[in-house]
């Protein structure tokens, strides 16, 4: 088998496609935690309480 | 603080949902805080909460997928240290 018929070649390409597909995700999630709940403070502010 | 998904909740009496087109707000009368709750399924899964439903219970319910349930935790734990909702 040469070398370019071996699998762990595909396999190390697939992993460049994992590493890419993370990479392109991880904003989006952390992005998705920011926006599920935002909180503020009324303390001082005139006429709301 | 974090929360955990067997864990039980309860809205704390003092906190009022208001609805949003966004999600919600929720106002604290205790400590005066206010929360924009930015996704209906979060305020849904609020409303699960009932003191003996588990926080996995309800996401379930919700129909919220595994791979939110981390960002779900994350703002329990904060709506959780501002008191808007506590551990039953």
């Amino acid at each position: 088998m040469s070398i370019t018929d071996d699998p762990i070649i595909a396999t190390e390409s697939s992993t460049d496609d994992l590493a890419n597909d993370v990479a392109s995700d991880t904003p989006a999630e952390a992005v998705l935690e920011e926006l599920l709940v935002e909180e503020v403070s009324i303390d001082g502010m005139c006429g709301v309480y | 603080m974090t929360v955990e998904l067997n864990q039980t909740f309860s809205l704390d009496p003092q906190v009022s949902l208001r609805p949003e087109r966004f999600g919600a707000l929720a106002y604290h009368f205790g400590n005066r805080k206010l929360s924009f709750l930015k996704h209906p399924d979060l305020v849904a899964v609020l409303e699960q909460f009932d003191g003996q439903r588990t926080l996995a219970d309800a996401l379930v319910l919700v129909g919220v997928d595994q791979d939110r349930w981390p960002s779900f935790l994350a703002a329990l734990s904060t709506l959780e240290t501002s008191e808007m909702i506590r551990a039953a």
